[in-house]
């Protein structure tokens, strides 16, 4: 889902576009210190320092843009290659760009030997020397360019990803069906039962609060089902006897930590997808194991006849979800850490596997 | 005037029965809590208006609607959800009634004096519109004055003659008032045309023949029954079976 699409091919390349025009103005504007720079640096290899300038700023200008130029044709197809193989490719082009000018100022030079020119001493004298030099120049500057551009476009593409936790962890959150339903049974209740209206209200909030933190943080296993216990309390006003709940979690270490929000929506999702959409309702398993070493948790529900073969696009976003958040709480544990889906005689199972992981070790 | 209710939560339908008692001039007949138990109590109980909701387990609020407008003395309908996604669009866009749940009192007093009938045709396309992809589990017989509902996966094959469409299924046949070319298009995914009279279920094929004069015919499981093919879909034919 996340792949590229083909229109922007090279929108996760590491080199900027050159052929914008805001690219070239920041390329003149660059070059042009660098020429002040130099400039005034050198000693001055004549008396006018602004002969000096012109000079260098007319050369760097050439390379400068004559570089933007060739990335900006060669960088579709450079953006098909590895990242080895397109900065070795841009270092070849840049680096044959530099000797393209060296080796055409020179000639210029010589070509216009005498007069003004030469009385300025503008043109360089020793042919190899002036277009090695500007050569082994261009090499290392063009090397620590390319190098930046692949931090840069690193450090963004590391922002992008951490976005995308984000999204993930903010997907993971209560459906607004949910929310909708339950203020029409809080609306329903404050006629009949105030004092269950004002529980519910309690409830939600207490929901809520744990909905909107942040659902990349960990939690303890007993906090995790005591949101999920609250879930439960406002769809049983909903669903009435239609939905049972059998929890057999007695065995599990309770201070284990997991990422939060991971078994309320697989709660959510039982409910949503099977209880809601059976006549007489039905019952969901929660059951929890321990092994000394990993914790399985594991989610049953009944799926009504039609919906057995089918698999919701919605309820897979929400399962993948899940996953996802558990493969990255775990990286170095892929084998441990993980969801399991399956279909049995009607029955819809959720398997969740991850390491049993105490405070301490995860306060570091 | 007359309502029932049709809600699979129970606050929900106290909720709404304690507003319609407050508003006066509005008769709760009856409270459904599925779409089936909705369809007998329309036949029955013939109300004014259904205030029926979208999501509920077994038979679809849209699906009941579909059915209920085949009956001549049919209700108005005003649906109510608590988040209906893309069918809330597709209501406003066919100018269907709806209400968002929790439904405001004024809103209901509204909804109920702007209460109408909807024709299928509007209901197909909310549901085109929509995107929902939703075809019928059931397809609805009328029996004098009931409706009787016949699972779509029962049906072995809809014969038309020159009015009525026969649906044959498990449970023997029955007079259904809808174009064979409707329900092909809706039923498309299971259903196949082999001629210009008759469409068969595709999972109950079990054979197809062929005559020395090039003549195919299929033969249906669970029946004996022998259905011509016409030349014009024997192609179509062979290749989905085939395929």
């Amino acid at each position: 889902m996340n792949a590229p699409r083909r229109t922007e091919p090279d929108s996760s390349f590491f080199l900027p576009d050159f052929c914008a025009g805001s690219m070239a103005l920041a390329i003149v504007l660059i070059v042009e210190l660098v020429a002040i720079v130099i400039s005034l640096g050198r000693q001055a290899i004549h008396d006018n320092f602004w002969v000096d300038l012109a000079c260098t700023s007319m050369f760097l200008l050439w390379v400068g843009l004559g570089c933007a130029m060739v990335l900006c044709r060669a960088r579709p197809k450079l953006a098909r290659m590895s990242v080895v193989h397109a900065s070795l490719g841009a270092l070849l082009l840049l680096i044959g760009v530099v000797g393209i000018v060296s080796e055409a100022t020179f000639q210029l030079g010589s070509y216009l030997s005498g007069g003004l020119a030469a009385e300025l001493e503008i043109f360089p004298e020793h042919h190899a020397a002036f277009v090695f030099r500007n050569i082994a120049i261009g090499f290392i500057v063009s090397s620590l360019a390319l190098r930046y551009f692949y931090v840069s476009a690193e450090w963004k593409h590391t922002i992008e990803l951490e976005a995308r936790a984000r999204i993930h962890a903010l997907q993971a959150r209560i459906r607004p069906h949910f929310l909708f339903n339950s203020m029409n049974t809080i609306a329903a209740l404050t006629r009949s039962n105030p004092a269950v209206a004002e529980e519910a209200v309690q409830d939600l909030a207490d929901l809520f609060r744990a909905n909107l933190s942040d659902a990349r943080q960990r939690i303890s296993l007993r906090e995790e089902f005591d949101v999920a216990k609250v879930y439960q309390r406002i769809e049983q006003l909903r669903l009435g006897a239609r939905l049972q709940v059998n929890w057999r979690v007695d065995s599990l270490p309770m201070d284990a930590q997991l990422p939060s929000l991971i078994l309320q929506p697989l709660l959510e999702n039982a409910i949503y997808h099977g209880i809601e959409r059976l006549p007489n309702g039905g019952q969901v398993d929660i059951e929890g194991s321990y092994d000394g070493v990993s914790i399985r948790l594991q989610v049953t529900n009944p799926l009504p006849v039609n919906e057995r073969t089918a698999e919701h696009n919605g309820n897979k976003l929400a399962l993948d979800n899940i996953a996802q958040r558990l493969e990255l709480a775990w990286p170095e544990a892929l084998q441990t850490a993980g969801m399991n889906i399956s279909q049995d005689n009607g029955q819809y199972i959720v398997q969740l596997r991850f390491p049993y992981t105490p405070r301490s070790h995860t306060a570091s | 005037m007359r309502l029932l209710i049709v809600d699979d939560e129970s606050p929900a339908r106290e909720r709404l029965r304690g507003m319609l008692g407050e508003l006066g001039d509005c008769e709760v007949i009856g409270e459904a809590t599925n779409g089936n138990d909705a369809l007998h109590a329309c036949a029955t109980l013939k109300p004014d208006i259904v205030l029926l909701d979208v999501r509920m387990p077994g038979l679809w609020g849209i699906e009941v609607a579909q059915h209920l407008a085949t009956l001549e003395e049919a209700p108005a309908v005003i649906f109510t959800t608590a988040y209906g996604d893309h069918a809330i669009e597709a209501f406003d866009a066919q100018a269907i009634g709806y209400l968002l749940k929790p439904i405001r009192k004024e809103k209901l007093a509204r909804a109920i004096k702007h209460a109408a009938r909807i024709s299928t045709p509007r209901l197909m396309q909310a549901t085109r519109t929509a995107n929902l992809d939703h075809c019928r589990e059931y397809v609805c017989a009328k029996l004098a004055d009931q409706l009787k509902l016949i699972p779509v996966a029962d049906v072995y094959y809809f014969a038309a003659d020159q009015k009525y469409v026969t649906v044959h299924h498990k449970n023997g046949e029955d007079l259904i008032d809808e174009p064979l070319k409707d329900l092909g298009d809706e039923f498309a995914a299971g259903f196949i045309r082999i001629h210009r009279n008759a469409l068969v279920a595709e999972k109950y094929i079990a054979g197809i023949e062929r005559d020395a004069d090039g003549q195919y015919t299929v033969r249906l499981r669970e029946t004996a029954v022998a259905l011509q093919v016409s030349r014009r879909h024997a192609g179509e034919l062979l290749r989905r079976i085939r395929g």
